[in-house]
């Protein structure tokens, strides 16, 4: 179980280091598939050009599993009103996410939920509801010019 | 005493010649990803006059309201991309676009290709360098361009190097740059160029200054049938930081778009 652990950690901590430092998703992650962890986060780091988490999650047989999330950088983040204190080491945290194509235990962020209900949306969802703020105020202005 | 009046000829010279950023010093400093918006979301990377036409006859159909506006957005990304492909020549076309498994910066951790980079997302940092040279340094892969202002040719010989030659003007409030000599790389739109690619890129300070537009000329005999244009918006960011890049490592395992693995 032991090397398991460590097998699956050091694959974790490479992929970690393989993708975030040139951006690449489809030829890692299946945007098709989501999955749904629930652990004890342990590391939230803010940065760019991806923000990273890591989470121990626990199974039936008390066996843990570090998982690796990953999200936008903190530039696109920060937008949106992140901050390096949005998700604190410690927390119990629920998040899905798109999974990896080998299975591995890392996920591209799409939803954590915490056990008093609230959750936090990656910056494209924050972002949509902008856009589709501006949108409306143009459509208006469209109509008031008619 | 005549090597006192040459230097003082020289120096007479050297002040009297107008600085790189006299007047022109809007340019210099932080950029980055644009603002909120539909028309940052559609040019963050890069886009075209296609795509911006099209999202603006989206908008202004009143049909399209209960539409979500990512739909717009990805159905103006997909008439550039119509663009992008009608511009392509034949042999490209076939295999277009490449698997991004394939990417050398993904697959090998190059950094971009000079002119994938000059549209990559996040920041540009413009610093002049003496009163001849401007560096323009970009946060994806922190690599740095040198663009000389003294109208200097490309030297004989020039070896094509991955950012290329660089020639830079103000034309007005606009500054020009011409790069040729880039060595083949995957552009943006992922188009695979040749080393015959020439690009001449415009930079203009939005209305309100705090953007900047770039809108670029792409030419390569090899790739394009004939000449891409192509636009890129960024935010004036004072307050962000470029971060280095210094723990790239290849992947392990990479997922090809056909299904298999290697």
């Amino acid at each position: 179980m032991t090397r398991n652990y460590l097998l699956a950690l050091a694959v974790a901590v490479l992929a970690v280091r393989s993708v975030s430092a040139h951006h690449a998703f489809s030829p890692v992650y299946d945007d098709k598939r989501t999955v749904t962890i629930d652990g004890v986060v342990t590391e939230f780091r803010f940065v760019n050009p991806h923000s990273m988490m890591t989470i121990e999650v626990r199974d039936e047989s008390g066996a843990v599993t570090r998982w690796v999330v990953e999200f936008a950088g903190r530039l696109n983040l920060s937008e949106v009103g992140w901050t390096a204190n949005s998700i604190r080491a410690g927390e119990k945290v629920s998040v899905t996410g798109n999974p990896t194509w080998e299975k591995m235990p890392r996920l591209f962020f799409k939803r954590l939920v915490r056990p008093d209900g609230s959750e936090l949306l990656p910056g494209a969802a924050q972002r949509d509801s902008a856009l589709e703020a501006e949108r409306r105020q143009r459509a208006q202005e469209r109509d008031r010019r008619k | 005493m005549a090597s006192r009046v040459l230097i003082l000829l020289l120096l007479i010279v050297a002040l009297a010649r107008p600085s790189l950023a006299q007047g022109k010093r809007w340019i210099e400093g932080m950029w980055s990803d644009p603002p909120v918006s539909m028309i940052g979301s559609l040019c963050a990377g890069h886009c075209s006059d296609v795509a911006l036409n099209a999202l603006n006859e989206l908008l202004d159909d009143p049909r399209n309201d209960s539409r979500p506006v990512q739909q717009l957005l990805q159905t103006a990304a997909a008439r550039h991309d119509a663009y992008v492909r009608a511009h392509l020549v034949p042999e490209l076309l076939k295999t277009y676009p490449p698997d991004p498994a394939d990417d050398p910066s993904f697959l090998n951790c190059e950094p971009y290709a000079g002119a994938r980079q000059m549209f990559s997302r996040h920041q540009l940092q413009v610093t002049p360098i003496g009163r001849d040279r401007l560096e323009l340094r970009y946060g994806e892969w922190d690599q740095r361009r040198t663009v000389y202002m003294d109208g200097r040719a490309k030297p004989t010989g020039y070896t094509p190097s991955r950012l290329g030659f660089s020639v830079g003007r103000w034309d007005g409030n606009a500054l020009v740059i011409a790069t040729s000599g880039l060595a083949p790389g995957w552009g943006p739109d992922n188009i695979l160029y040749s080393d015959q690619m020439q690009i001449v890129e415009r930079y203009t300070r939005g209305e309100d200054g705090k953007t900047l537009w770039l809108t670029a000329t792409l030419t390569d005999p090899k790739a394009l049938r004939e000449p891409i244009v192509l636009k890129k918006l960024w935010r004036w960011a004072p307050e962000s930081e470029i971060a280095p890049v210094v723990d790239c490592e290849k992947p392990t395992s990479v997922h090809r778009r056909d299904g298999t693995t290697r």
